[in-house]
Order: structure tokens, then sequence, then C-alpha cells
């Protein structure tokens, strides 16, 4: 009897100090969103490790479909944006949301497909490619939740004039990040669209025999631009604007620079820094 | 089959070695577990206990209304939740958006329905004849109370462990409210997602293993405490 | 001698059914009432009523003087009821013994609750940490019954107390029940359709019959002696 009393009380204690206890963490951290394709190339603990080093500011993230990203960003959940989606990036600033966009790097998309190639789309340009693979009505999976990756396919289909094929039924909508996409094409004997970081740990993961291999490579519109935001703390009182513009301007500066440009994965290069000097 | 049995040695390897991302999602679950079936229960309980116990207008609308939330899709929850927490959200100034405690809350809310409904249930089970008995031996209206909700201890103790059940398997409500923030607010459930999204099956078996560990030794006490208050 | 219980145009209904009309009734104190009458008469109603776990729909119910109407609650201390199936606590022999003892705050609920289980005929260090689910139907019966006779209640009302119990179990309860007599002081109301153990201990009967006090029905050659401890008039017919 008491016992359930006695538990009772603890549990009201417990949930009062849990409640409390976030107000005391607050000091040295950075509430930042970001992509799942980001996450995924494990740039970020190493990024994280540096920037703390370097300033002794905890970066912390939330990793979701740009969409979702950009909403956390107009909601004040968090202080600071990593996105790679500079059309609605640039929107998100027109709007108030954010501050002080900064490029700070980019890597590239490339579409793979089975190493069979029965749309014939390896070696094309990205608007050739895709046209051949609407043709041949082979299975093309997407993203399908508005993140960078997939507002970037959306322009690929446009740039090549192509209505998009939401309704077409070789068309797939997976809704999920990008390692589960690659996942659907790669059992469907599907195409995609991928970043390359996600694609080389794919590959990697597949030891030697990927379901996917590289068809399009370097056209132009593949470059995917990264850029920083900080939240407006105009519009969001709560935000940590002095911890956003700090790991902002690290980002950008030489320090920064160099630790994207030294990052591999599986010894190969994924980033290209180009924020302006 | 190759598969399947590669990840599950892997899985061995990763626990065996104490690898610190593993364990640091199942001390999550644990603290995010403990935090919400403290406060279904401190809740939960009393609620359903006077759900079932006393008579009142609209007794019947309360419970339909409870039932109905039994069945409530968890995506629901953690969005409504969300737009609460959410900076914006009307208790935005507590901060609980990507904390433990938000994910907590939104946990109860998702294992309040299951604890009141059974509880109520358990009570309303109760022998006629336990009132009267109560009665004729001299039982005062809080001797009554207290009886009752002892003879109803079994009932309850279902009740917690179908809501535990529901809370530590959840993904969707801790997916949304907590973020998966490695270190912080990443639990089993949302590291299994998280890793088999990424293809590395070998953690999310070894996560799962834990998982089911975890709720086999709840069970098991459960059992035992049932049996040692029976003899 | 004062009477302990005083009944004045008593009617209880369930659900718009009348199942008890009593006119006049009145109970002297200290002493054993036998009720009598088959299934459904209304003998499990008139010891609730006694019991004060109902109110009478109609009329009024004195104890010891006083009208007690409203006051139900207080007086269940007083008067406890041994019902014909009775139900244990989930908990053990001991805890269901003492349960009473315990509301009460009584001190020496040990000592008690041994005395009670000597007295219904089971050994305290065999029985008394038993659950409720190790007991045989006799062996509940009887715990049931120590339960009440721990209590030592001014009135105590048994409602066919030895139904399912052997013969050996069935005197331990006649001799329990004249213990509570001479040792206590109590005054007892005893149902049950097993005349010659009723009428080895009751110092009077009462017949009931749908509902209604009516004439005794006396076994051949036995004579019942007049009551004069006893008044009840025949609502009904006889």
């Amino acid at each position: 009897m008491f016992g359930k009393q006695l538990g009772r009380l603890l549990a009201g204690v417990f949930l009062a100090m849990a409640v409390c206890a976030p107000a005391l963490a607050k000091d040295q951290t950075l509430m930042m969103a970001t992509t799942t394709s980001t996450d995924d190339t494990g740039l970020l603990p190493v990024l994280a490790g540096a920037f703390k080093k370097d300033t002794g500011i905890e970066l912390k993230w939330v990793a979701v479909g740009t969409g979702k990203a950009l909403e956390h960003g107009r909601n004040c959940d968090v202080d600071v944006l990593l996105v790679h989606a500079p059309g609605a990036e640039k929107k998100f600033v027109e709007d108030g949301a954010g501050l002080n966009r900064t490029e700070v790097m980019y890597n590239d998309f490339v579409i793979v497909g089975p190493a069979a190639d029965p749309a014939k789309a390896k070696g094309k340009t990205a608007g050739e490619a895709l046209a051949a693979i609407a043709a041949a009505k082979a299975p093309f999976v997407s993203r399908g939740d508005d993140s960078g990756t997939h507002k970037m396919e959306q322009s690929l289909w446009k740039g090549a004039n192509l209505p998009l094929p939401d309704k077409e039924t070789w068309y797939v909508s997976a809704g999920q990040g990008m390692m589960a996409t690659l996942a659907m094409a790669g059992e469907r004997g599907g195409y995609a669209l991928v970043d390359r970081g996600t694609y080389i740990a794919y590959e990697d993961q597949a030891k030697g025999a990927p379901a996917l291999v590289v068809l399009v490579e370097g056209d132009k519109p593949l470059l995917n631009q990264y850029s920083v935001i900080s939240v407006n703390p105009g519009k969001c009182k709560a935000a940590r604007f002095e911890a956003s513009e700090s790991f902002r301007k690290w980002l950008a500066s030489a320090k920064g620079q160099k630790v994207v440009g030294d990052f591999t994965v599986k010894g190969k290069k994924l980033f290209t820094p180009n924020a302006a000097k | 089959m190759n598969y399947i049995l590669d990840g599950l040695r892997q899985a061995f390897v990763l626990l065996v070695n104490g690898d610190p991302e593993t364990f640091s999602a199942v001390a999550t679950t644990l603290i995010v577990t403990f935090e919400a079936m403290a406060a279904t229960l401190a809740l939960g309980a009393p609620a359903g206990f006077l759900l079932g116990y006393a008579s009142f207008p609209g007794k019947r609308a309360v419970r339909l209304t409870v039932e109905t939330f039994l069945s409530f899709p968890t995506v629901v929850i953690g969005l409504v939740v969300y737009a609460f927490v959410s900076r914006r959200g009307p208790l935005g100034e507590w901060g609980l958006l990507f904390t433990v405690p938000g994910m907590a809350v939104g946990l109860t809310i998702l294992g309040l329905p299951i604890v009141i409904a059974l509880t109520a249930q358990a009570v309303e089970n109760l022998d006629r004849r336990l009132r009267p008995t109560l009665l004729t031996l001299g039982a005062r209206p809080r001797h009554v109370f207290f009886a009752t909700l002892a003879e109803a201890r079994f009932g309850i103790m279902l009740a917690a462990t179908a809501a535990f059940g529901r809370i530590v398997s959840e993904i969707g409500i801790s997916m949304m409210l907590g973020g998966n923030i490695k270190w912080d607010t990443r639990t089993i459930t949302t590291a299994i997602a998280l890793e088999t999204g990424k293809g590395e099956f070998a953690t999310g078996i070894a996560l799962g293993m834990v998982l089911m560990a975890i709720a086999f030794l709840v069970n098991l006490a459960a059992t035992a405490t049932r049996r040692r208050s029976a003899a | 001698m004062s009477a302990l219980y005083e009944l004045a145009d008593v009617v209880q209904r369930y659900d718009d059914r009348e199942v008890l009309r009593i006119p006049a009734l009145s109970i002297e104190s200290g002493i054993i009432l036998g009720l009598a009458g088959p299934n459904g008469g209304g003998k499990s109603t008139l010891l609730r009523l006694l019991a004060f776990l109902e109110a009478p729909a109609e009329g009024e119910v004195r104890y010891r003087g006083e009208p007690t109407r409203g006051r139900e609650y207080a007086l269940r201390g007083e008067a406890t009821c041994f019902p014909q199936e009775p139900y244990l606590l989930k908990r053990t022999v001991r805890a269901n013994v003492g349960f009473g003892l315990s509301v009460r705050g009584v001190a020496d609920i040990r000592e008690r609750v041994d005395a009670a289980l000597w007295q219904v005929g089971l050994d305290p260090a065999r029985f008394s940490g038993r659950s409720w689910r190790q007991l045989s139907g006799g062996e509940a019966k009887r715990v049931a019954l120590a339960a009440r006779l721990a209590l030592r209640p001014r009135v105590l009302l048994l409602d066919e107390p030895t139904a399912n119990l052997d013969k050996d179990s069935a005197e331990l309860v006649r001799r329990a029940v004249l213990t509570a007599r001479e040792r206590d002081g109590a005054t007892l109301v005893v149902s049950g359709h097993d005349q010659p153990w009723l009428r080895a201990i009751c110092d009077d009967m009462l017949w009931l019959r749908e509902g209604r006090v009516s004439a005794p029905v006396l076994e051949q050659g036995h004579s019942w002696p007049a009551a004069a401890s006893t008044q009840a008039s025949e609502g009904g017919q006889p």
C-alpha cells in the first residue's frame, strides 16, 4: 500500500525534475536540423567533434527530410539549418525565417541503376538519361519525401522538359530516406537518383556486389549545394543565435573548410568545400 | 539465410564488446520507458479505478471515449503532441521537443487509455460479493476503497504490463518528439529504424535482441510478483 | 429483557418486486433465533436487513431502541453477516481473518486470529499462511466464519452456515455459535434447512414463506415451545 503511494510520489518528482532538466543543460548546446542524406554521409560527427574542440559548443542535430528541416526552422524547434535545397532555402530567408544563408560545400548526385541498364541511360546527360528511362518505362524509385534529393530529382525532370511521372506505374514514390530508397531500387532492378556520399556508403555495404551502379555523373545540374542558415532570432526568441553564427562562421572559415575537404568515405573524398573566401 | 546468421553473429559481437552507441540507446529506452510508465500509472490507475468503481452521469460516454483512444494511431498522437511542445506551440516554453521528457509525454498519452480501460475493467470484474463482505466486516469507506484496490491488483498489473509493451516498442512518437539524436534521444526502436534504413542489419538485430530481453525480464518480474503475492 | 431489534411495517423490494413484508417483529437480546422456510422465502433478505447491509424500502427497523434508517454504515460494526456463499479476499488466511480487526485498529490481532481459527477447527500453524487459492470449499467457508467470529460482534447473522459442510464441521459451527452467545453475549439469527440442527441450538424459530412470516411447519411428532421471547404477527395467510 505505501509502496504504491511512494512510487507515485517519486513519479511526480521525477517528471517535475525531468521537465526542468533541459533548462539546465542549455548553455553549450547548439540544435541543428539537417537532412537524412547529410546524416548518412557520416560527416556530422566529424564536424561536431572539430567544432566542439575549437569552440566548446556541442552540436546536436535531428536528421529529417529537407521539408521537415525547414519546418523545424520556421517552428523555432532548432537554432541552425544545414540543408541542400537552394530554392527552398532562398524562400526560407525571404520569408524572414532565417538569416545569413552561407554556401559552404557541395557534393554531387549520380543516377544509378542496374548494371544491365535496360533503358540505356549510361553516359548520357541527366536530362537525356531520364528521358530514356521514361521511354523504356523502366522502374524508377524516387525519395518522394519533399527532401533536397527529391527536389533535385523534380528539377531534373522539369529540366528535361518531361512531365513529372508521379502517376506512371513504373515510377515509385518511396517516401523514405536515401538508403531505404536505394534498397528498394535494388530490389526492383530500377533506377534512382542518389547523392554521391550515400552511394559510396551503399556500395561499401554491398561489399563489392552492389545491385546498383553509377550510370550518369558529372553533369552540371547534378551538383548538390549545401548551405548553413541561422534561424532568425527576431522570429524565434529562444534561438541561440550567437552559437549558430559561431557555427556558421566556423564552417565557412579555413578551419571548417579543411575538415570538410579532408573528410573521406571509404578512402573517397565526398565534399568539395566552396565557402566564399 | 547467411544474411540473417551473419547479422546475428555481428550482433553478439556488438553486445559483448559493449558498443557504446548500442548501450546508449538501451539506456535511453530504459529511462524514457520508466518515466512514461511512472506517469501513466500515477495518472491512469486512479482514473481507471474511479471509472470502474463509481457511478456518475456520462460514465458510458467516458468509457467509450477511453476505448476509442485505445486504437488511436501513434503518429497522430506524435503529431498532436509535437504541435503543443514545438517552440511555436502553447507549451513551447517548456523546451520539451527533442528531449527525453518530451518523448515521455507522448508515450504517456499512448499508455493512459490502456491503463485506464484495463483498470476500469479489472475493477468492474471484481466479485459482486466483495463490497458487502467488506462492509459487514466493518470497513469504512476508505477501507473499502483500498481493499477494493488491493483486490484488483492483478488486473492493474496486467494493465501496466500491457501499457509497458506498447510503450517500450513504440517508434513513431519517439521519432517525432525525440528526433533520434545520438546519445540524447536515440532509443532502441528509433535506432533500429535508423540502422536498418542505413542497411546496418547487425546493429538492428543487436538492438532488437536487447529489446526482447527487456520485455522478457519485465514479464518475468510481473509473473513472479503475481505468484509471490498469491502465496 | 429488552428487545434488541424491532421491525415495524417493514417491506423490502428489489426492482419493484416485493420480497419481504413483515408488519411486526421483535428480537430479544441474547437469543438464538432460527429462520426456516423454503428457498426464496426472504430469509437472506431479512438477514441482510438485520446486518444493516440494506435499508428497507418501507417501514422502520429499530436497533437498541433507536431508528436505524440513514445510520446503517455506523451500525455495520455491531452486526455481522455470514452469507450463504462467503467471499474470501485475495490474501492469506491470516489476512482474511484479521481484516475486520485491522480496520478497527485492534491491537492483539494475531491472538484473536489464532483463537478464531481454532474455533472453526483449523490449526493456525498449518493454515494461517495459506493463500485463498489453496483452500477447499469447506475450509474457505470456515475461514470466512472465523473472520466474523474474530470480531466478537454483538449480533451474528448466519445464512445457512452448515450448507456443504460435513457432520464434523457442522458440529464445529454449532459449538462456535454457542460460544459466541455464552462468551460474548452475542445475539444470533441463523437460517437453514436442517431442522434438527436448528432445533438443537435455537431458542426460537421463525418461518418465512414468500416474504411473509407464516405458520410453523413442524415435523411429525415434534412440538415447538410457545414463543415467549419472540413475537411476530402473521402478515399473510396461515
